[in-house]
């Protein structure tokens, strides 16, 4: 049996991690939109500021972006190194995603990203033009597989367990790219990721228009920033929706938890728009109730209802009690793969096998479960309620604030009256971290909301990771925290540096102009901090 | 010949969307929404720089005489 310690530890890791770089990615995903657009307007109109404006904010993103990819590649290796049987178990399916995003973000990306950057006196206008749209592209095809293969674990889609080789089989790759949780998943993370980079530019806009530096492309910036923001939040709200309508299909554990719905109740449902859930006693404190919403929300109609944490533990009893003969046939056909009565036994109980893996953390020993551990295992199937509840709001909330922010910033922008708000200048600043404590809160109401399973009904946590040493899994954690924290701290002093600098000043037509200087490796980003710094 | 090569182009291009519109309109209706959507908030985004300029009724410089490298 594996230590609960080195489960927990091993979880700890990869959420560590993963939240570490999740900071990088939604910016880098925003970004590469919102300088495909600053770059159009450059090649369709001809003037130059778009151009300044579209070097200055891509010296931003690559900075986000070489940190980001940092970031991410030791997720990849976790996979083989602390999660070595769910890699085992779901490698046939998990690993196609994973091998085309690898030669997205690595291939496509990476090269186009080298032809953005180096690319601006060795390219045309057009060509660099449609090197900066497959960067964005490319940048969100990456997130695409990601997210297919994070969909194949929310809702496990054109796969089949295979009991002769003990593992799953890909039974249909149309049906995993299609499936709808992929789907929905990756429009609302790509879109979310458009938010964040347009909080950043109309932001870091915001810092200039308030110091009256680089005005002219401080308020081309944040005007485009804020309609690029106002639409995509906008998107994000109803892609949110939908997701949530996907998971009342295929994750009812996760969408009560999400509304903190013990009891089953009589349609329509009351939404709680706040209340302190307690697990051991299955019950809110401190509810505040919205009538009717939730059923509105979750069925889009006033008579639709939605399964409650009491009905649905009631059914993971007899889902673990179904399952239990269809891990004893496992068992046996490990020893015999062709036995005819263990096969049927277990074609018989299949659906359940996960929930037989389940109740096997408190059994080993099958034949002698109790109705106490089949209880435990089914009350197991509900996930931390508190965390993922609050998690959601802190979501919902602070997208809500972005939207109420784009709308208003939209509004005096497009009145060109955006230098006479400090006030909203200011507020803007203030905006910047929002949208990332929004992702990560995201993040855990889907990774949490998916407990006690790495794929969702099939795999338990507790059965999918390495039986490593607590030791190491405490000194490794130890390590990727404290280097990823320097990630972090050389992410926000090259950010910092390179905003203060600004971008290069233009050169007025009367003023002195400077001597050519020949152009080094690296091209344009290369001189421009040396340009900012003679232009300030 | 270069605008007969662009003409065979963009209709490749146009034939290559059709087929991908009408695949990921069957099975991928969320993934074909992004791309629609995200056409749409980049061109938006676009005319709203654009239209700050005609606004600001700048010079064909845009605030800007001279590109800097």
């Amino acid at each position: 049996m594996i230590n609960g310690t080195v489960i927990d530890l091993s979880r700890l890791q990869f959420a560590a991690t993963a939240l570490y770089h999740f900071l990088f990615v939604p910016l880098t995903l925003g970004m590469s939109f919102l300088l495909a657009a600053m770059e159009t307007v450059y090649v369709t109109t001809g003037r130059p500021i778009y151009r300044r404006m579209a070097m200055f904010w891509g010296r931003l993103f690559m900075i986000n972006f070489a940190l980001g990819v940092a970031t991410g590649l030791t997720m990849e290796f976790q996979f083989g190194t602390n999660w070595s049987f769910y890699s085992s178990f779901v490698g046939d399916i998990f690993g196609a995603p994973l091998a085309i995003e690898g030669l997205m973000a690595f291939f496509m990306e990476s090269t186009f990203i080298g032809l953005m950057v180096f690319g601006w006196h060795r390219l045309s206008k057009g060509q660099h033009l449609a090197v900066t749209w497959l960067v964005a592209l490319a940048s969100n095809l990456s997130a695409l597989w990601i997210l297919v293969a994070n969909g194949f674990m929310q809702d496990p889609q054109g796969a089949a367990f295979d009991p002769t080789t003990m593992r799953m089989h890909l039974t249909s790759f149309q049906d995993l790219i299609f499936s709808p949780d992929a789907q929905s998943k990756f429009v609302h993370t790509s879109i979310a990721g458009y938010v964040t980079g347009a909080i950043f530019v109309a932001g870091v806009s915001a810092y200039y228009l308030l110091r009256n530096r680089h005005v002219e492309l401080a308020k081309r910036s944040f005007r485009m920033a804020v309609l690029f923001g106002v639409l995509a939040t906008i998107g994000v709200v109803t892609l949110g929706d939908a997701l949530g309508f996907v998971d009342a299909q295929a994750q009812p554990t996760k969408l009560a938890a999400m509304e903190g719905l013990w009891k089953t109740e009589p349609a329509p449902l009351p939404l709680n728009l706040i209340a302190f859930p307690d697990q051991a006693q299955q019950r809110n404190h401190g509810a505040v109730q919205i009538p009717a919403v939730l059923s509105l929300l979750e069925t889009h109609s006033l008579d639709g209802t939605v399964p409650a944490i009491d009905a649905l533990e009631r059914q993971a009893v007899r889902q673990v009690e179904d399952g239990i003969p269809a891990v004893q046939a496992l068992q046996t056909l490990s020893r015999n793969p062709e036995d005819p009565a263990a096969l049927a036994q277990f074609n018989a109980h299949r659906e359940d096998l996960g929930y037989g893996f389940l109740v096997q953390r408190y059994a080993p020993d099958l034949t002698r479960v109790t109705p106490a551990e089949i209880r435990q295992a089914a009350r197991d199937s509900i996930p931390p309620v508190a965390a993922v509840f609050w998690s959601f709001r802190v979501m919902v909330g602070t997208g809500l604030a972005m939207l109420a922010f784009f709308v208003l910033a939209t509004l005096y922008s497009l009145r060109n009256r955006i230098q006479e708000k400090p006030w909203l200048l200011k507020l803007a600043m203030g905006m910047i971290p929002v949208p990332f404590l929004a992702n990560e809160a995201g993040w855990l109401v889907a990774e949490l909301g998916r407990q006690p399973w790495t794929v969702y009904g099939v795999l338990p946590t507790w059965m999918s990771v390495s039986t490593h040493s607590v030791g190491y899994m405490a000194f490794s954690l130890i390590g990727f925290v404290a280097l990823y924290s320097t990630f972090i701290a050389i992410e926000m002093y090259l950010m910092v540096r390179t905003i203060r600098i600004g971008p290069p000043e233009a050169r007025g037509p009367r003023g002195p102009q400077p001597r050519p200087r020949p152009m080094p490796a690296g091209g344009a980003f290369a001189t421009a901090p040396h340009a900012a710094r003679t232009g300030d | 010949m270069r605008s007969f090569l662009y003409f065979l182009l963009f209709m490749v291009v146009a034939v290559m969307i059709i087929v991908l519109a009408a695949i990921l309109g069957d099975e991928g209706a969320w993934y074909f929404a992004w791309l629609i959507g995200t056409t749409m908030i980049v061109l938006v985004s676009a005319a709203g720089g654009a239209m700050l300029d005609a606004s600001e009724g700048a010079g064909p410089q845009g605030g800007d005489s001279t590109e800097h490298g």
